[in-house]
């Protein structure tokens, strides 16, 4: 079996994850004369340090046995934090190559990534899929993975992946003992399990909003008393936004693989449906935005990119919180600076909060003066509010809705006039309304609608950054309506999705 | 407009001031002084003595009162003379007793047994000292948007006709009838729940500071004194007392405005109330005192004729004034929305337009002007004139009134 001449080196393909970004890493192994010992230079973490233990341990489990000598090992570049056990596996092919085992030219042109049982077993490691993207690309032929990462890793093209149970079967296979074995055939995708709009009674003016909101990309506060389906219909946004691009789907499939949600559970094909993401308010920062020692791993912004972040009780959520959004909502991005290095994450998601009208909670019979339903608002962050375009107010759930036969109208003919909607704004300006320049949107409106809006600034109504955003939502409502101009209705129309906000903003 | 006090002829009801009672002499005048500081002889210790000395058969004139109040309370011969007036001066205040010419008059008929008080401090410019009418504009702290518009807008047109309006400074309408009258050039008077030189309701000190040069500040209790709720209760017979006709815009099923006005009614003064809807909690208070038999106030210029005593003007126009030119899901909208907030979702119920149309026909009311957008829905403009270039809204405003702005949005 051995192949007669030992390296003075054995060296192994692995890649280091800062954040999205795959830095390749080089394994070295070097056995020389000296105490017995196993030690680990170039890393960073206690996983990191305990690498030698379990790869000796998992050696001698499947048969081999490590000499009584000074083994040293290295990760190179030193200074990329490689922290975690994800080099588990190339360290125990470097040490087979160097301890004659295996040719070093069975290690060409391959990668590996995993971590260790003691028992031999590889298990599945977090960031699989950006690290195969990143192989793929440097043009490297085979990816050795455990058998949970599999399916995420070949979701990146252009690379062989090739499942490692265990110890002795990398050892088969880079022997040529044992053929890989066959990737199970890609079943059909499962259509979506999203809940549908025709469950949604009444609550047109919501409805409408909604539609609005999905068509444009425009944030979206939900105002209703408790119990009303403000979270109902906040789930069934999703269902009526487009599929997700393959180049947005494999981003979000990236960063859901760093953050560890993939291994074993990862479906085969694309998951294209547009994430939703309910943190609740008690969350921490660093579950929100992102965080964690060492690198910072990705928040519920992140894992909602391309899709909807959904704030329920908008008003109990810390100040603090809601003005680190800022940053992202403006910029489609988070960066997050950490010990070891600073990662900036997608974060272009599209926010749709939700809180109670009134510090009653609006249900019944509602005594709150105007002036304590403003000052209540008034605590809505000026940067979120800012950021608002669309704030429509559901009514109570009556109990004649429930009984009520007729249905809502279904997603599917809502997500068909959205789909045409986004359409002509993609054609037009290469992005979703809410996105776009203001100059060009204001050469779309007809000096009527101008007017209009010209009129609800001077009345103090409107602000200055508010006249371009309410012209984006009346843009979108042409869009929908499937007209050119944007006409005084639309702006109208626009203005009035706008009047729960303004009450929050013109007190005082 | 008609300056305080230059025109009183003009107005009717002129009539020669007549001292109803005689004016004390300085030696009681210096013992009011000491008890009045002192509080020890407040509203419910004067009204005690007095009903015993009318059981008693007694004559009530104000110096017996002081000599029966100083044998109750006890006497103070610590409290120095000079250093309560040194005070009084600082705070730009006077001590005014019944019989005194500058006692307002019409509060001099409810002495002694109708609940007028022995004697007021008093701060500022024109203390009511003739006969011409006062009304009192009275309402909620926690007043609706329609509210302080009507609150604001009968004050104004009160004080242009040269009627003083007299409140109670409180947040809301009060304050709303104060700035009203302020803002209208006219004479308000405010009574207050505390002592002269008490920043209460705080914030309001540009508002008081307003009223004193315009008319004035007016309190039983002694300067520093705290608010009290007791204190509120005893100062709505005065606000009552002062005018001769009390309006109540809005108030809830137990406010302090609805016990002005059974004050009111007790005294023999009119009582008015401006109607609301029987869902609006803001006007449980007026809906009650109509159904017992107070006059609705059915418009700001037959209310103030009425008040003036002058003969009405050409017969009121009746049909509401119209809004032309408006598209047709707005005036579907306008025929459907009232006083009471209508929200998006219930114009689209009883419209059975589409909700884009109904959304851009309620903010093609508010741009109009001939609707206002509140944080439970849109309501009619009830003041507006809209013109029919779809252009700026000429009408009165709230602006300023509580310390906010009118939500057009």
């Amino acid at each position: 079996m051995p192949s007669g001449s030992e390296p003075v080196v054995g060296v192994a393909r692995s890649v280091a994850l800062v954040g999205l970004r795959a830095v390749d890493v080089t394994v070295e192994v070097s056995i020389s004369a000296g105490l017995p010992c196993f030690s680990l230079i170039g890393t960073t973490g206690t996983a990191g340090r305990q690498a030698g233990e379990r790869v000796r341990a998992a050696l001698h489990a499947t048969g081999i046995r490590l000499p009584s000598r000074k083994i040293l090992a290295s990760l190179a570049p030193a200074d990329v934090p490689t922290s975690g056990a994800r080099f588990d596996l190339a360290l125990a092919a470097a040490l087979l190559v160097r301890l004659g085992a295996v040719a070093s030219s069975a290690l060409t042109d391959a990668a590996f990534l995993g971590e260790l049982a003691l028992d031999g077993t590889v298990r599945a490691v977090s960031g699989v899929l950006p690290a195969a993207a990143h192989l793929a690309a440097a043009g490297v032929d085979r990816l050795f993975v455990a058998d949970d990462n599999v399916r995420e890793a070949s979701l990146a093209s252009g690379i062989g992946v090739i499942a490692v149970g265990d110890l002795s079967e990398l050892l088969a296979i880079l022997d040529g003992a044992a053929h890989p074995r066959a990737l199970p055939a890609r079943p059909p995708p499962a259509a979506a399990d999203v809940a549908d709009l025709a469950d949604v009674r009444g609550q047109a003016e919501a409805r409408r909003a909604l539609e609005i909101a999905a068509a444009g990309g425009h944030h979206l506060l939900l105002l209703g008393p408790p119990g009303c389906g403000k979270s109902m219909l906040a789930a069934r946004l999703v269902g009526v936004l487009p599929s997700l691009t393959e180049q947005a789907a494999l981003e979000l499939t990236a960063i859901r693989s760093v953050a560890g949600l993939l291994a074993g559970t990862a479906p085969i094909t694309l998951d294209r449906t547009p994430p939703l993401r309910a943190p609740h308010h008690a969350t921490t920062a660093a579950a929100l935005l992102g965080g964690g020692g060492g690198v910072a791993r990705p928040g519920e912004i992140s894992l909602a990119t391309h899709g909807v972040l959904f704030m329920d009780e908008l008003f109990e959520w810390p100040r603090r919180l809601l003005d680190a959004l800022r940053e992202p909502l403006e910029q489609g991005t988070v960066r997050i600076a950490r010990a070891q290095a600073t990662v900036c994450y997608p974060a272009a998601f599209q926010l749709v909060c939700a809180a109670n009208p009134c510090p009653c909670g609006g249900a019944g019979t509602c005594d709150c003066t105007d002036a304590e339903v403003w000052t209540y608002r008034r605590r809505l962050s000026g940067p979120l509010a800012d950021r608002i375009d669309l704030a429509p107010r559901l009514s109570a759930l009556e109990a004649g809705h429930l009984v009520d036969a007729t249905p809502g109208e279904p997603s599917h003919t809502v997500a068909a006039r959205v789909r045409t909607a986004r359409e002509v704004a993609r054609e037009r300006w290469g992005v979703v309304n809410r996105l776009a320049s203001a100059e060009p949107v204001r050469a779309t409106a007809r000096p009527a609608a101008l007017r209009t809006l010209g009129r609800a600034v001077e009345s103090g109504a409107l602000s200055g950054r508010g006249f371009d955003r309410a012209l984006r939502v009346a843009r979108t409502c042409a869009d929908l309506a499937g007209d050119d101009q944007v006409d005084r209705e639309h702006v109208l129309e626009a203005l009035a999705h706008r009047a729960a906000l303004r009450a929050a903003r013109v007190a005082r | 407009m008609t300056a305080p006090g230059s025109s009183s002829d003009q107005v009717g009801g002129a009539a020669t001031v007549v001292p109803a009672v005689d004016p004390v002499d300085d030696t009681t005048r210096a013992v009011a002084l000491r008890l009045a500081a002192s509080g020890h002889a407040d509203a419910s210790v004067q009204q005690r003595v007095v009903h015993a000395m009318l059981e008693a058969g007694a004559s009530c004139r104000p110096a017996d009162v002081i000599a029966a109040l100083h044998d109750h309370v006890g006497p103070d011969t610590d409290t120095s003379i000079a250093r309560l007036h040194t005070r009084l001066r600082a705070l730009g205040g006077r001590l005014i007793i019944v019989g005194d010419r500058d006692y307002p008059p019409h509060l001099a008929d409810a002495w002694p047994e109708l609940g007028a008080p022995l004697w007021l401090f008093a701060a500022g410019a024109h203390v009511p000292g003739d006969r011409r009418p006062t009304v009192a504009v009275v309402g909620t702290r926690r007043p609706t948007a329609d509210g302080l518009t009507t609150a604001r807008g009968l004050s104004l047109a009160l004080a242009d006709a040269g009627v003083t309006v007299v409140s109670g400074m409180a947040r809301g309408i009060d304050q709303a009838a104060h700035r009203g009258a302020v803002d209208g050039g006219g004479a308000t008077v405010a009574v207050l729940g505390t002592g002269l030189g008490v920043d209460y309701p705080t914030g309001s000190s540009r508002l008081r500071a307003a009223v004193a040069s315009s008319g004035a500040l007016l309190t039983e209790l002694p300067p520093g004194a705290a608010p009290r709720p007791w204190h509120f209760l005893a100062r709505n017979r005065i606000i009552s007392g002062l005018a001769t006709a009390t309006v109540v815009v809005e108030g809830r099923d137990r406010s302090g405005a609805l016990q002005t006005a059974r004050l009111a009614g007790g005294q023999g003064r009119d009582v008015w109330a401006v109607p609301g809807s029987i869902n609006a909690p803001a006007s449980a208070a007026p809906l009650a005192l109509l159904r017992d038999g107070a006059t609705p106030v059915t418009g700001i210029d037959d209310f103030v004729a009425a008040v003036c005593d002058t003969l009405p003007g050409p017969a009121a126009e009746v049909a509401p004034r119209g809004i032309t030119g408006l598209s047709p899901s707005a005036a579907v909208v306008y025929d459907l929305i009232g006083a009471v907030p209508a929200t998006t979702d219930a114009l689209v119920s009883t419209s059975r337009l589409p909700a884009h149309a109904v959304l851009a026909a309620v903010a093609e009311l508010v741009d109009r002007g001939a609707g206002v957008m509140t944080p439970h829905g849109i309501v009619r403009r009830q003041t507006a004139t809209a013109d029919a270039g779809g252009g700026r809204v000429a009408s009165v405003s709230v602006a300023g009134s509580t310390g906010m702005r009118p939500p057009q949005w």
